[in-house]
């Protein structure tokens, strides 16, 4: 989920120049040894895969013969990317998620934030047992959560929605309209303590010298939250905001389990879902295709967000 | 932070440039020559031959180990891939190690043969001569209608009605012969109890669905004039989806409930569903999730739509000659065994379950036998009647996981009400269209 911007990070040193003018001779030997446990599998397991699906995104199948005939590959140009642009269930898939992010992920980073800054007060106890508490759900696989929610959902199982009846509501989870916001609520749930673990670290780095001007000057611990930490912050935010767009775009593990019992799930629910189903189709091509368009997408919107944050929080 | 946004400007320039690299390396695979479909060789090998079987079976080992007792020089080595049964084939294929044997439903045929996966083993006598042993429809499916051999059937899932004749007896109702009178039914269950539902309509299950369409001879592929003709969408298959259209509209059938879910389970467990329209090998669901219902249920022929019997095939599958097998006479010596063996069969229901396809089947102990949970019926019979009334002449087509996706995801929007069950058969008519022209494979619609 987020080891798009991680690796992307990792990989500057040996790339990077500067570094390499400074050194030469027995050190340039040690940065290589450093470097090559990383860089040899950054390669072959994440440049190359990314290399083929790009290639295979630019190939059409042709057939020759007969009835069932035998099929292979030839140089295609853009006719995949027309296609996926001409697909409407793709861009239906793009939509549904970004209904799903622009509410979940701000919900999801309000409450980390709000959980973060009550465990960085004084006033709170047991911190350790909440902070546990808090990033438990990250230790559970997303299948399993999804799994593990879908018997919370579902009508015939669930307790809540026997308790639900029983003050005369008619709740349905699964329905048309809710299965969205149901599984936007297993991502919540997954994710918050996460989220909310990087912001608490940097708030940990905060020096407390800061805290005790702040209540020299007057201020109380509701000012010092806002106007000190969460500025500080910003840039954690920003981050848990980065990994957040990426993640919804790259939903898969909830819906598809969600699916299991709800019909409401199309196979082309989310866009990764889409790629899966066409890819399921033997559609190599199509499939890579629409991965390269996720993929686009997502930088851009990532970028653009970190773009448009950098300039307005002048980081 | 801009820092990092410059870094991973960096990263994604070197991300490209490797993407450019390895994309000039690569090539598109060159077009073929010769023809594909000649029938391979059959020369029995000098010494030993170990083949490869893959599958899906639980208890295979047990079986092929009894053979690998008796032919020393002849061994099966298998493998699970009941993970991902065709992602696993379809890997395989593409980097050229497909096992000599591997497990392909019915309806999977026609795809991974036009993907090249099969060889032809009509070369060995032993092959040809198989037909005989075979229900009928089930060698035309592995035949593709032709002389070919591409594969022996394994197992079927004849269909029929699963009934709480207890319920049934409750409200004074006879068991349904015609769909009309099953829908008489519904209504009348509901009207009786307003929790209970005749059955469920399972929009994500195209596989059951397909088994209702072949009953009524909803045929909706064929091959002529060097073109696929799709019929999805046909007046036989309009009327299957009219009449489920007509049940769900009246809320006579259940559709929140997901077929082998443990919500499906808690329905029937709660007396809530009255029927399931089902296969063979259901019956080990029904006896093994809900044992508190033992003796409630019988098991009779499916409705049908007019007064002749007809019937549908849900599941099954084959087990196929794949592509680069170079032991064709080794590998139909076992395949034979393995499908046609009274001793192998009996195993292979005992341990997975399988409704053998070969006809010797219907005579093993275990399938002529009563069965304890239903109330002591002979109900394999039910299930070897069913399979002589399934139509020989259906075929499937060459992208039906991709058509089965189209159908459900439009079924699923006509039981939550956004449209009808028949606009789904639109759907998958044109998804038909769409994948096949996708792969490149020449097809029209209508006859």
């Amino acid at each position: 989920m987020t080891d798009i911007a991680t690796r992307a990070t990792r990989v500057v040193p040996a790339t990077g120049g500067r570094r390499r003018q400074n050194g030469g001779g027995p050190r340039a030997g040690v940065i290589v040894a450093f470097v090559i446990p990383f860089f040899l599998p950054f390669v072959l397991f994440y440049l190359v895969p990314i290399a083929y699906a790009v290639w295979q995104s630019f190939l059409v199948v042709r057939r020759t013969g007969g009835q069932y005939g035998t099929s292979y590959t030839t140089f295609g140009g853009f006719e995949q990317y027309v296609q996926v642009f001409q697909n409407t269930e793709f861009w239906a898939s793009i939509g549904r998620i970004g209904l799903f992010g622009i509410v979940q992920v701000p919900v999801m980073l309000f409450v980390a934030l709000i959980m973060a800054l009550l465990l960085d007060t004084p006033l709170l106890k047991l911190k350790s047992f909440f902070r546990i508490a808090a990033f438990m759900p990250y230790a559970v696989p997303g299948v399993i959560a999804a799994i593990m929610w879908s018997f919370l959902y579902s009508p015939q199982l669930s307790p809540v929605v026997d308790l639900l009846k029983a003050i005369g509501l008619q709740p349905d989870f699964l329905g048309p309209g809710a299965v969205l916001w149901s599984a936007a609520n297993v991502s919540t749930w997954l994710w918050t303590g996460y989220n909310m673990l990087i912001m608490f670290s940097a708030l940990q780095a905060i020096p407390q010298e800061l805290y005790e001007a702040a209540k020299l000057d007057g201020a109380s611990n509701w000012a010092i939250a806002w106007k000190i930490k969460v500025p500080i912050i910003a840039p954690s935010i920003i981050l848990t905001t980065v990994f957040s767009i990426i993640g919804t775009l790259q939903l898969y593990a909830e819906p598809a389990v969600l699916r299991q019992i709800s019909s409401n799930i199309s196979s082309t629910f989310t866009p990764n879902m889409l790629a899966y189903a066409v890819a399921s189709g033997n559609n190599y091509q199509q499939a890579a295709a629409i991965s390269v368009v996720i993929a686009i997408i997502t930088f851009v919107l990532s970028f653009g967000f970190m773009r448009l944050t950098s300039k307005r929080a002048g980081l | 932070m801009s820092n990092t946004v410059t870094r991973i400007r960096v990263a994604g320039a070197v991300v490209a440039a490797a993407a450019g690299i390895v994309g000039l390396a690569a090539c598109s695979s060159p077009a073929p020559s010769g023809n594909a479909s000649a029938a391979s060789p059959c020369e029995p090998a000098k010494g030993k031959v170990t083949l490869q079987y893959w599958n899906t079976v639980p208890g295979m080992d047990q079986v092929v180990a009894l053979w690998n007792k008796n032919n020393p020089n002849i061994q099966v080595e298998i493998k699970n891939i009941s993970n991902d049964q065709y992602g696993t084939i379809g890997n395989a294929l593409k980097a050229g190690k497909a096992p000599e044997l591997a497990q392909v439903g019915y309806d999977e045929l026609p795809n991974l043969r036009s993907q090249d996966a099969f060889v032809d083993a009509s070369a060995c006598a032993d092959a040809t001569a198989a037909q005989s042993k075979f229900v009928p429809w089930t060698w035309s499916q592995t035949s593709f209608g032709g002389t070919g051999v591409f594969a022996f059937p394994q197992d079927t899932g004849p269909m029929a009605l699963y009934v709480r004749s207890d319920l049934f007896k409750k409200y004074n109702l006879e068991i349904p012969k015609t769909w009309d009178e099953y829908a008489t039914d519904a209504q009348k269950l509901h009207d009786a109890d307003p929790n209970l539902s005749i059955t469920f309509f399972d929009p994500n299950n195209a596989e059951w669905f397909n088994g209702l369409l072949w009953q009524n001879n909803a045929e909706m592929y064929s091959y002529a004039g060097d073109k696929w003709h799709v019929t999805v969408e046909s007046d036989q298959s309009k009327q299957v989806a009219e009449f489920w259209q007509k049940l769900i509209d009246a809320k006579l059938v259940r559709t929140d409930l997901a077929h082998g879910s443990t919500p499906m389970y808690a329905a029937y467990q709660k007396n809530q569903i009255a029927t399931y329209v089902g296969a063979a090998w259901g019956y080990s669901m029904f006896r093994d999730n809900l044992p508190d219902q033992s003796g409630k249920w019988t098991i009779v022929p499916m409705p049908t739509w007019g007064s002749n019997p007809a019937s549908g095939d849900w599941g099954g599958s084959t087990v196929a000659f794949m592509k680069g097998n170079t032991h064709l006479y080794e590998s139909v010596k076992f395949n034979s065994w393995l499908n046609t063996d009274p001793e192998a069969l009996a195993l292979e229901n005992k341990l997975g379950g399988l409704y053998p396809a070969a006809t010797a089947g219907a005579s093993l102990p275990a399938l002529a036998e009563g069965v304890p949970y239903y109330n002591n019926e002979k109900i394999f019979d039910v299930f070897a009647e069913s399979s002589k009334n399934i139509d020989t002449s259906f075929a499937w087509g060459p992208t039906q996981k991709t058509v089965n996706l189209a159908l459900q995801d439009a079924m699923a929007k006509a039981a939550a009400g956004n449209g009808k069950v028949a606009d789904a058969l639109a759907a998958a008519q044109a998804s038909a269209l769409k994948s096949m022209q996708d792969q490149a494979i020449p097809a029209v619609a209508g006859n």
